[in-house]
C-alpha cells in the first residue's frame, strides 16, 4: 500500500466478497447426490431458488490512509489499482447520475459515489467472547476485547470501519455486484413509457408540422421531481417486503408509474392505476417508508406511494 | 437484459445504448421501412449491444440542454444555428451536414418532448430555452435563447425517455456485454458483425450482422481530468482503428472550461449561462478581456485558453483542498445568482459543488479548471451515418458498417463544439442511421432468406477464435498476486502522459514526449497486462485489460493527427504553430494505425471561412 497518498488517518474498508461456484460445478454436486434438494412444497419456486447464491463468501478488510472527505468509491477504485485488481463493483460516472454503484454501507443501501469516508466511518462495536454485543453503552464496553486483531488494529488510530456489502434485496453476482434484473423486469412490465396520442413531427426548411404538448410549469411540478430517479434500487435495498422477491413490484416500479400518472401528458392514468393496485402492487406496501430515506436523489418514495394508494382508493371510491 | 437466444443473423446490431444507440434503435422501429416489415408480418431482428446496464450511459451525465431554433422564447432561425455552428467550428464543419443539424433540429427535440422529456417550461406552456455558449441571433450580432433544457439534467431526461421507448417497442437489449472486435472483409468493403464477450456468463457470441453501428461515446478517459464517466475508453474509435479503418479530425478534442477542480466533474455552462463569471486569483472577472462582448459565454475552448493563460502568468489560484498545489484553477464566482433561482434552475451543480467540494456557491467561490470533455472527431461518417474510407480522392463506404454520436464524426462539430449541440448530433444522427439501416433491411431482411455470403461468416469465426485464444491466454497467465502491474495503473499512467502532451496547448516538443512514453512503455505495458483472477463470469479486469488497449491504440492515432496539424483551430492550440492556417490545413485529417494521416477537403457549401472572433 505504498502508493496511497500520505495523509492524517486510516480507514478500513471491510468487504463481504463473494465468488460464484461455477454452473458446471453446481450441476455436478446435484446431480451426484441421491439426497438432492427437490423442489420445496412451499412454494420455493425454481427462480427463486436459481438466485441464491452459491459460491464461496468471506470478508476482507483493506486498511487505506484517508483524508475522510473521499468517497467510498474513490477508495474502492485506489484498492483496485494498488492493491487488489479482483475486488469487483459497479461504477461508471462517480457522481451519482448513473445509478450503477449502490451499495449497502454499514448495512444502509447508497450510492458508493455520494459515501463520504468520514460520515460512515464508525469504531467496530465490541463484543464480548460470546459473540453477543452489549446494547447499552457506557464506559465499559471500552474494556470488552475486540473480536480480531485486524479491528483492535484499525480501531487504535483510524477513523474506524466501513462495511460494505451487495445491495440488499436481490442476488449477488460477485462481491458488491448486484443482480438488478429483477428490477428492471418489474419497470419493464408496467409500461414504463409516455403514453398519448404518438404523433411525431416532420419537418421542412426548419419548420415542424406538429408543436410540443403545452404543459405548464405547474403541470410539469407535480411530477418532475419524479423524473429524476436514477433507478438506483437503493429503496428496494430498504424495503423490507421487496426483499421477500416476487411478492412485491417494488418501489422504484412504483415511483416510475407515479412519474406518469402524474404528468399531465400521459392518457393512460386508469389504465396504470388499474394496473398497480394488486396483490404484488400497491396492495404489498407496508408503507413502512425506508424507501425514503434512502433515495440518493430525494424523492420521498414512501410519500409518493401513499399518493398513488389514495388515488386508487378514490378511484375505487 | 440478456437475448434468450443469439441469432444466425441479426438485420442489425447497435453498439452502445447512449443517447445515439438508442435514438438509432428507435429511428429504426419507428421508420416506414420497419413498419412496412411489421405489417407483412415480419419482425425484424435487431439487437443493442451495451457495456453498461440500460440507464447507465454517460448521456444521462449531460446537463446543460439541447440546441433547437425552436424560437420559443425570443426570435430565432435554423441559418442562424447553422452559422453559428461552422463558425464555432472554426470552418472546419462540413457544412452539408452541419445544415442538416439545423435545420432538422427542432423535429428533433419537439419528438424528443413528444417521447415524454419532461422539458421545463414557459408560463404558456413551451419548451423552456436558455443561452449557451456560441449561440446567437441574427449571424453572430447578440446571443440567443436556443438551449432546450431541463432544469440542469437534459441528459437524465433524454436517457430514460429513449430508453422508455426502447421498452415500448420491445428492443432486444444484451447489457454488460463487451464488444471486443468489429470484423470486416479483409478490403474493408463489407461488415460482417461483431465479437462480443458476455461478461455474465464470460462466453464470447460471433453475433453475425447485415448492419453494425457503433455508438459507443467518446474518450475523455485519454485524459487525467475528464468529465467523462470511467467507462469512456474511446471503445469504438480504437475497433474502428484495430479494423484497419480511419478516424476523422482525432486530434480536436474539447476541453470544458468548469471542471469542479481536483474531480474534473462538470459544473454545466448553464452556470454561466445563469450569471456565474469566471474571476481569477486578484478577482478579475478576466474573460471581458479574452472575449469582449461574450466574455464568460465565449466558446468553450477560448474560456478554456484563457483560464490556462491566466494560470501561466501566475494569475491562478490553487483548490482549496490542496493549498499547497499546484495553481492551475481559477474561481467560478456564482455569488451573484439569486440563490433561490440557483437552485431551481441549476440544482445538479449546486448538489455537485456541495458534495464533491464541500462548497456553498451562494456564498463561496468555486475552484474550477479545464476538463476533457469531448472528442469533435471520429469515426468517419455521412449523413446517414455510413461509415467510409478515404482514399486519397474519395469516400468509399464500408457496406452495412453505420456509426452515430460521440463515437462518430459527421462533421458537424468541426475543430470545437458548441454548447447543446452534442446531444442534437447523437440523437439526430442516431435517428437517421437508425432510418438508414432500416431502409437497408426493407430491402433485403434476414427473415427473407438470402443466404448470407460464407465469406463473411468465414472472418467473423476466425476472429472469435482468435479472440477466444486472447481470453483463454489472460486467464491462463493470470497473476497469482496482486504485485506488478494491471489495467487500472495503466490507464491512470497513460492519462497522464496525454494530459502533460496534448491537454488544452501542446507542441511538437510535448506530443513527441508523449509519443515516446505510449508508442514505448505505455504500449508494451498494455500488451503484457493480465487479469489477477482466472475467473471468466463477472471479472471486470477482462474488460478494463481491454479498455487499456484500446485507449492506447486511441492515444496513438490522437498523437500523430496532432503531431501532423500545423496550424492552432478550435480546440487544438499548438503554440509553435500559434495561428490558424487555411491555405494548407482547412482539411480533415484521416489518420488510419500506424500510418500518415490523410486530407480530405472540408465541405464549404454556403458560408467562407472567416475570422472566428468572440
Amino acid at each position: 500500500m505504498a502508493q496511497l497518498a500520505s495523509s492524517g488517518t486510516t480507514v478500513t474498508l471491510r468487504v463481504h466478497r463473494f465468488s460464484p461456484r461455477l454452473a458446471r460445478e453446481r450441476d455436478r454436486a446435484r446431480g451426484s447426490s441421491p439426497f438432492a434438494r427437490k423442489a420445496s412444497p412451499f412454494g420455493d419456486s425454481p427462480a427463486r431458488a436459481a438466485r441464491r447464491p452459491r459460491g464461496r463468501q468471506w470478508t476482507q478488510d483493506y486498511t487505506l490512509d484517508v483524508c475522510g472527505d473521499e468517497t467510498i468509491l474513490d477508495c474502492l477504485l485506489t484498492i483496485k489499482r494498488t492493491v487488489d485488481p479482483t475486488l469487483m463493483f459497479r461504477y461508471s460516472c462517480g457522481h451519482g447520475m448513473c445509478g450503477s454503484d449502490a451499495a449497502a454501507v454499514n448495512g444502509t443501501p447508497t450510492l458508493l459515489c455520494k459515501a463520504k469516508i468520514a460520515d460512515w466511518a464508525r469504531r467496530p462495536r465490541a463484543v464480548d467472547a460470546e459473540g453477543f454485543r452489549r446494547t447499552v453503552t457506557d464506559a465499559a464496553t471500552d474494556d470488552v476485547t475486540s473480536a480480531t486483531d485486524d479491528v483492535a488494529s484499525a480501531d487504535g488510530n483510524g477513523l474506524g470501519v466501513i462495511e460494505l456489502a451487495p445491495l440488499p434485496g436481490f442476488a449477488v453476482d460477485r462481491d458488491l455486484i448486484a443482480d438488478i434484473e429483477p428490477m428492471l423486469e418489474q419497470i419493464r412490465r408496467l409500461k414504463p413509457y409516455l403514453i398519448a396520442d404518438g404523433t411525431l413531427a416532420t419537418t421542412k426548411d426548419g419548420k415542424v408540422d406538429v408543436l410540443e404538448y403545452l404543459q405548464s410549469p405547474e403541470q410539469l411540478a407535480r411530477y418532475e421531481t419524479l423524473t429524476t430517479c436514477i433507478v438506483c434500487g437503493a429503496c428496494e435495498g430498504a424495503c423490507p417486503v421487496y426483499a421477500g422477491g416476487e411478492a412485491f413490484v417494488g418501489p422504484a416500479a412504483l415511483i416510475n408509474q407515479a412519474r406518469f400518472i402524474d404528468d399531465s401528458r400521459d392518457e393512460a392514468t386508469l389504465e396504470r392505476l388499474e394496473a398497480i393496485d394488486t396483490a404484488d402492487g400497491i396492495q404489498a406496501c407496508q408503507s413502512v417508508r425506508a424507501c425514503s430515506r434512502e433515495c440518493p436523489v430525494g424523492i420521498d418514495v414512501g410519500e409518493e406511494i401513499w399518493q398513488l394508494i389514495a388515488q386508487v382508493r378514490e378511484r375505487e371510491a | 437484459m440478456t437475448p434468450k437466444h443469439i441469432e444466425e443473423q441479426y438485420d442489425a446490431v447497435i453498439v452502445g445504448a447512449g443517447a445515439a444507440g438508442l435514438s438509432a434503435a428507435l429511428g429504426f422501429h419507428r421508420s416506414d421501412a420497419a413498419r412496412a416489415l411489421r405489417d407483412a408480418g415480419v419482425e425484424p431482428k435487431v439487437l443493442v449491444i451495451s457495456k453498461l446496464q440500460p440507464l447507465r450511459s454517460h448521456t444521462g451525465s449531460a446537463e446543460g440542454g439541447i440546441a433547437a431554433s425552436l424560437a420559443d422564447m425570443e426570435p430565432d432561425d435554423w441559418r442562424w444555428h447553422y452559422y453559428d455552428t461552422v463558425k464555432g467550428g472554426d470552418w472546419l464543419v462540413d457544412q452539408d451536414a452541419a445544415r442538416l443539424l439545423a435545420e432538422d433540429a427542432p423535429m428533433t427535440v419537439i419528438n424528443l418532448e413528444r417521447s415524454g422529456v419532461a422539458f421545463s417550461r414557459t408560463d404558456d406552456g413551451r419548451i423552456a430555452q436558455r443561452r449557451f455558449g456560441g449561440h446567437t441571433a441574427d449571424f453572430g450580432a447578440q446571443p440567443v435563447k436556443r438551449a432546450a433544457y431541463s432544469a440542469d439534467r437534459i441528459g437524465h431526461q433524454i436517457l430514460h425517455t429513449l430508453w422508455q421507448q426502447c421498452v415500448h417497442y420491445g428492443v432486444d437489449f444484451a447489457d454488460e456485454w463487451y464488444v471486443t472486435d468489429l470484423v470486416l472483409d479483409e478490403t474493408l468493403t463489407r461488415a460482417a458483425g461483431v465479437i462480443a464477450f458476455d461478461t455474465h456468463a464470460g462466453v464470447t457470441h460471433a453475433i453475425a450482422a447485415r448492419n453494425t453501428i457503433l455508438a459507443t461515446g467518446g474518450a475523455g478517459r485519454l485524459f487525467h481530468t475528464t468529465s467523462n464517466s470511467h467507462d469512456l475508453t474511446g471503445d469504438g474509435m480504437a475497433l474502428a482503428l484495430d479494423a484497419g479503418l480511419q478516424l476523422e479530425d482525432i486530434e480536436f478534442v474539447q476541453f470544458h472550461p468548469t471542471g469542479l477542480a481536483h474531480t474534473g466533474i462538470l459544473l454545466s455552462e448553464a452556470s454561466r449561462g445563469e450569471g456565474g463569471v469566471l474571476r481569477n486569483a486578484d478577482g478579475e472577472a478576466f474573460m471581458a478581456s479574452y472575449a469582449p462582448g461574450h466574455a464568460d459565454l465565449a466558446a468553450r475552448d477560448v474560456v478554456s485558453r484563457a483560464i490556462r493563460s491566466e494560470t501561466d502568468a501566475g494569475r491562478g489560484v490553487a483548490d482549496p483542498r490542496d493549498p499547497d498545489g499546484a495553481k492551475d484553477c481559477v474561481w467560478l464566482d456564482m455569488t451573484g445568482i439569486d440563490p433561490e433561482h440557483m437552485r431551481r434552475a441549476l440544482p445538479q451543480v449546486v448538489e455537485t459543488i456541495e458534495d464533491y467540494a464541500g462548497l456553498d456557491p451562494t456564498k463561496d467561490l468555486v475552484p474550477v479548471k479545464p476538463t476533457a470533455h469531448y472528442t469533435m472527431g471520429g469515426i468517419p461518417v455521412t449523413t446517414d451515418g455510413e461509415v467510409y474510407v478515404w482514399d486519397g480522392a474519395d469516400r468509399n463506404v464500408v457496406e452495412g458498417l453505420y456509426a452515430a454520436g460521440e463515437c462518430s464524426c459527421v462533421s458537424v462539430h468541426g475543430a470545437n463544439r458548441l454548447g447543446g449541440n452534442s446531444l442534437l448530433d447523437a440523437c439526430l444522427f442516431g435517428t437517421r442511421a437508425g432510418q438508414a439501416v432500416a431502409e437497408r433491411v426493407g430491402q433485403d431482411p434476414v427473415a427473407a432468406g438470402t443466404p448470407a455470403d460464407p465469406a463473411l461468416g468465414e472472418a467473423l469465426d476466425a476472429a472469435k477464435t482468435a479472440r477466444d485464444a486472447d481470453i483463454d491466454a489472460l486467464l491462463a497467465g493470470a497473476a497469482k498476486d496482486a504485485d506488478g502491474d494491471n489495467a487500472y495503473r495503466v490507464m491512470a499512467d497513460l492519462s497522464e502522459t496525454m494530459e502533460r502532451g496534448v491537454a488544452v496547448l501542446c507542441d511538437a516538443g510535448s506530443i513527441a514526449q508523449a509519443q515516446v512514453v505510449v508508442d514505448g512503455p505505455l504500449a508494451e505495458r498494455a500488451r503484457r497486462l493480465r487479469p489477477h483472477s482466472d475467473a471468466r463470469t463477472f471479472n471486470q479486469e477482462l474488460t478494463a485489460i481491454w479498455e487499456a488497449r484500446h485507449l492506447v491504440r486511441l492515444a496513438e492515432a490522437v498523437l500523430a493527427a496532432t503531431d501532423a496539424r500545423h496550424e492552432s483551430r478550435g480546440s487544438l492550440k499548438r503554440t509553435d504553430f500559434p495561428e490558424r492556417d487555411d491555405a494548407t490545413c482547412l482539411n480533415h485529417s484521416m489518420t488510419a494505425a500506424g500510418a500518415a494521416p490523410l486530407r480530405q477537403p472540408v465541405h464549404i457549401v454556403d458560408i467562407e471561412p472567416g475570422a472566428r472572433s468572440y
